[in-house]
């Protein structure tokens, strides 16, 4: 189709034509998106191998002393003079000796087992003692520390070879090894940006990608009620509970729960992201509005619902929603009939509850979408509006020309952050309804239930399956982080970044 | 200087973002047993009333070197009461030396989940109801009582009954919680210048009354621990657990527990606007207002109710409901409260003598009198708080026509709610036995967690 074709469609015709050219596109953008992790994986391999190879060249081309910190951290740096560098490698090899003797293995040697010692309790007199046995989940967490340790010790190991080689060649050429001050003077300048991240990145290692590596493995564990540490151990399971969410062979009730919660997920977040965004903007507009009077005024309104912390409005939202709540006397005495209406309680009238949370959404959240808005508003140049009014642009024409495309430039990342929120929000779901109401077709769901809060009820509820849970959480994670990938790579702000300034 | 800065800076701002990520010491990993101690095996050395055990107990514990410090869990209701108690307990054991005991508040429907999420950090001794005892002993993290010959001499069978579970490990009968109380359970509750004491005896004349006054009768059926009413009453009543967890049922005649249900549901549709199914905390402040007349509410809130109506308090066991020609007994479940030790206590021997202690007959008494509390020790049953106290009588005549509340599967409370959410829902055809079917079918399939 030719620009003049395209220009001569209406506006329905258009959107079919964008839809269908989406939808056309789609297939490649997810395949794009494959083969390009399959290249990442294919391109990690590759530098491992270069690694290896390296490795042992280095080894042939090595004089004796280089040779020898392949077994002794430092060695070839002490040789060649560096000592401050030759002494740390030193250290940090035999701290890493004494923290495997002392502490990493008892940890790591029960890492595959997760302890087999059951704690038992021994008569004391009158009174039973415990004896405790191995802890499965000390033993799980201490190995992945022990594990995340020794990789960065083998990092250490590699950057010894790699400077005691450097150093002979140097030797060789007759250079002298920098001094410590030199070195030191060299991370304020060449290599400052090492001295600002390294702590950071050392701490979210340690706060973030522990416990995340730490959770993650938890899905493949039988980490329930019954399998509670100090009491009883739990055992890796493989990726049974991971099938048992797509157990749909045997129309198992946890498949069953797993299909239809992710289904009303992706219809929540998508009527929640765009209620909130185009209600927002038609708000902002509306209070933008030329000759409107008391700007301000309007403005602070809707922030003064801001200031009311959200869970404090969602819950006397949902005591306002109960059969005896404000809003249901209000009706009867409208009505003038003791009838009530059960806006989130009602077993069969899952779609009223489900309206009801996705309006009540609005109400917190219209008022983010109008700040930030009315923001960008302010910011679209005047002399667009007046060159289209001069051509004899109508309101709705300037609107779906100018304004739109512009909000939609700039805010498409913050729709895509809004979406995986609320794909992810869980205070609106269960601090209105609990996941209300209650059906016997969900196993420990409700008809609200999103996915993250099925997690919380399966983790903190009376099951205590941190295993299936777990796995609930990581299958969440590659739907948001495919999703806000894909959409995000294709996006107009992504693709052209320059467009609007 | 400028880099330096931002050095100093950027460390900062991690250091602020890290601020409270420490967490407590939680290894429990490889403690040691406790030394024997020279304590006698068998008869317990106990006082008169068998809440005091011998100082020797202590053994190792509460010396100069090593002086106790315990946390304890109480319901917030009992915080200070129990602090009160505590004075004494120290008082009781001159020679032994306490650091500190504190008694936090903490609800006794969570005390079993904070238990199970870091036993090390929780209370050494705490109080639960008696639902919840099977997970913590699954989990291994509730100590056995001690004084087991002196709590099942001075507590009824049944509470002793209640408490006791098969060792997951050894697979012997084992008393695993002292009992504290024996009236967790409902009843019903009402405004006797609307509801006669005679119209209480039935639920259609409790409705009817109601009706008459332009008042609500409250029962929350969204809530399984009220809801499970209907399934009992029906006959469907719960038998213990299997091996592996699964809730048992009775076996029950289906036609007739339809029947029960639909009687129910057809109750339900009838009295429309005055049936309500509201949380129980609106049954309090409906007498208050003058908007209800009566409902289903807890042994807890008795306080509250007759505080809230005065002279015109009335109480009385679960009324009965006509299925067919028979008036049938409604049957509640009825649960007992326990004080449990934990298994990873740093004194283990004081932890016990406390619990023994705060559940012994002094303190039931005492929590009696003050709050209420139904006892499970013999003797304080026959007091005259006890034999006086209408709301204690009602309690008791309706623990005969309950289910105990042990051995219950975490499943059996959501699917229960559900069932009686949608026995009391607008759109249910009371008429429809094959849909009643169904519903009890699926919601027993659900406790059993099957399919």
């Amino acid at each position: 189709m030719t620009f003049v074709e395209y220009k001569m469609l209406n506006p329905f015709q258009r959107f079919v034509y964008n839809f269908k050219k989406f939808i056309k596109a789609a297939p490649k953008a997810v395949a794009n998106f494959f083969i390009m992790i399959g290249k990442a994986i294919v391109s990690f391999f590759v530098g491992i191998g270069k690694g290896v190879a390296n490795y042992f060249k280095t080894f042939v081309k090595g004089d004796w002393a280089t040779k020898f910190s392949y077994l002794i951290f430092g060695f070839g740096d002490i040789h060649k003079g560096k000592y401050y560098k030759g002494i740390l490698f030193f250290l940090a090899e035999v701290l890493y000796i004494l923290y495997m003797m002392f502490f990493g293995w008892t940890y790591l040697s029960k890492f595959l087992t997760l302890g087999t010692v059951e704690t038992v309790y021994v008569n004391d007199g009158i009174f039973s003692t415990p004896i405790y046995g191995d802890n499965s989940m000390l033993i799980l967490l201490y190995s992945v520390l022990t594990i995340v340790i020794t990789v960065v010790v083998f990092a250490i190991y590699i950057a010894n070879i790699k400077d005691a080689y450097k150093h002979q060649i140097m030797k060789a050429n007759g250079e002298q090894p920098t001094p410590l001050k030199k070195d030191i003077k060299e991370f304020l300048d060449g290599k400052y940006h090492i001295t600002l991240m390294s702590f950071p990145c050392l701490m979210i290692g340690i706060f973030n990608i522990l416990p995340l590596f730490f959770m993650i493995l938890i899905a493949f564990t039988n980490f329930d009620k019954t399998h509670t540490p100090p009491g009883s151990l739990f055992h890796w399971v493989g990726f049974s509970n991971f099938s048992s969410l797509f157990d749909l062979v045997n129309s198992s009730q946890k498949a069953k729960t797993f299909l239809e919660l992710t289904e009303w997920t992706f219809i929540w977040a998508v009527a929640a992201t765009f209620s909130n965004y185009i209600l927002g903007m038609i708000v902002a507009l509306m209070i933008n509005k030329k000759g409107i009077k008391l700007k301000a005024l309007w403005r602070t309104l809707f922030v003064i619902a801001i200031a009311v912390p959200q869970f404090v409005s969602l819950l006397l939202m949902n005591q306002m929603l109960q059969e005896n709540g404000a809003i249901n006397i209000l009706l009867s005495r409208i009505t003038g009939s003791p009838d009530t209406i059960k806006f989130v309680s009602d077993p069969n009238a899952r779609w009223l509850a489900r309206l009801t949370v996705i309006i009540v959404n609005c109400w917190v959240g219209i008022p983010y979408t109008i700040l930030s808005m009315s923001g960008i508003l302010m910011n679209i140049p005047e002399d667009l509006y007046e060159s289209a009014r001069i051509d004899g642009a109508s309101p709705v024409k300037t609107f779906t020309k100018i304004t739109l495309p512009y909000m939609l430039f700039v805010t498409t990342p913050q729709l895509i952050t809004q979406f995986v929120g609320n794909i992810n929000n869980f205070n609106v779901i269960f601090l209105l309804t609990g996941g209300g109401p209650t059906t016997e077709a969900y196993y420990q769901a409700g008809q609200t239930d999103i996915l993250v809060t099925w997690l919380y009820n399966l983790s903190m509820g009376a099951e205590h399956n941190y295993g299936l849970a777990s796995a609930i959480g990581i299958l969440v994670f590659i739907i948001c982080a495919t999703l806000s990938l894909i959409v995000y790579n294709n996006t107009k702000s992504m693709k052209d970044e320059e467009a609007f300034s | 200087m400028k880099k330096i800065f931002a050095i100093l800076l950027a460390g900062m701002m991690t250091a602020t973002a890290l601020v409270g990520c420490g967490g407590g010491d939680t290894s429990t990993g490889s403690s040691k047993p406790e030394e024997s101690s020279g304590a006698p095996a068998n008869s317990e050395k106990v006082n008169e009333t068998g809440s005091l055990a011998d100082e020797s107990y202590f053994a190792d514990e509460g010396t100069a070197e090593n002086p106790i410090s315990l946390k304890v869990w109480a319901p917030d209701k009992a915080v200070s009461l129990v602090k009160k108690q505590i004075e004494e307990f120290k008082k009781a054991y001159p020679n032994t030396n306490f650091k500190e005991i504190t008694v936090v508040a903490q609800g006794e429907t969570d005390a079993a989940t904070n238990m199970l999420n870091d036993p090390s950090v929780a209370a050494d001794v705490f109080s639960l109801p008696s639902d919840q005892l099977d997970k913590l002993v699954d989990a291994g993290v509730i100590a056995p009582v001690a004084f087991k010959e002196t709590v099942t001499a001075k507590n009824s069978e049944d509470t002793v009954k209640g408490g006791t579970l098969v060792n997951p490990k050894d697979k012997k009968d084992t008393l695993y919680a002292y009992p504290e109380t024996n009236d967790n359970g409902y009843y019903l509750v009402y405004d006797n210048s609307v509801v006669s004491d005679d119209q209480a005896k039935t639920l259609e004349g409790v409705l009817e009354a109601c009706e008459k006054a332009g008042k609500q009768f409250i029962m929350d059926c969204g809530d399984g621990f009220y809801a499970c009413t209907f399934a009992f009453t029906a006959g469907v009543k719960i038998d213990g657990l299997e091996a592996d967890g699964t809730q048992k049922f009775v076996k029950y005649d289906e036609d007739e527990a339809v029947k029960t249900l639909q009687a129910f549901a057809k109750l339900m549709k009838d009295y429309k606007g005055t049936f309500k199914s509201l949380n129980p905390t609106n049954i309090n402040s409906g007498f208050k207002t003058g908007k209800t007349g009566a409902g289903f509410d807890g042994s807890w809130n008795t306080a509250d109710n007759q505080k809230a109506l005065g002279d015109k308090f009335g109480a009385a066991k679960l009324p009965t409901i006509k299925v067919g020609d028979e008036d049938k007994q409604l049957v509640s479940i009825f649960g007992y409260k326990y004080i449990g030790v934990n298994g990873s206590s740093k004194f283990p021997k004081a932890a016990q003598i406390l619990a023994n202690y705060l559940a012994g007959e002094e303190c039931q008494l005492q929590r009696t009198e003050e709050l209420g509390w139904g006892p499970s020790n013999i003797a304080v049953q026959g007091n005259k708080a006890v034999t006086e106290s209408e709301v204690l009588q009602a309690i008791k005549e309706q623990a005969s026509n309950a289910c105990a509340q042990v051995n219950i599967a975490s499943t059996f409370w959501t699917p229960m709610g559900n069932l009686g959410n949608k026995l009391v829902s607008d759109s249910w055809k009371p008429d429809d036995a094959a849909a009643t079917k169904k519903l009890l079918d699926d919601t027993i399939a659900n406790v059993r967690d099957e399919g």
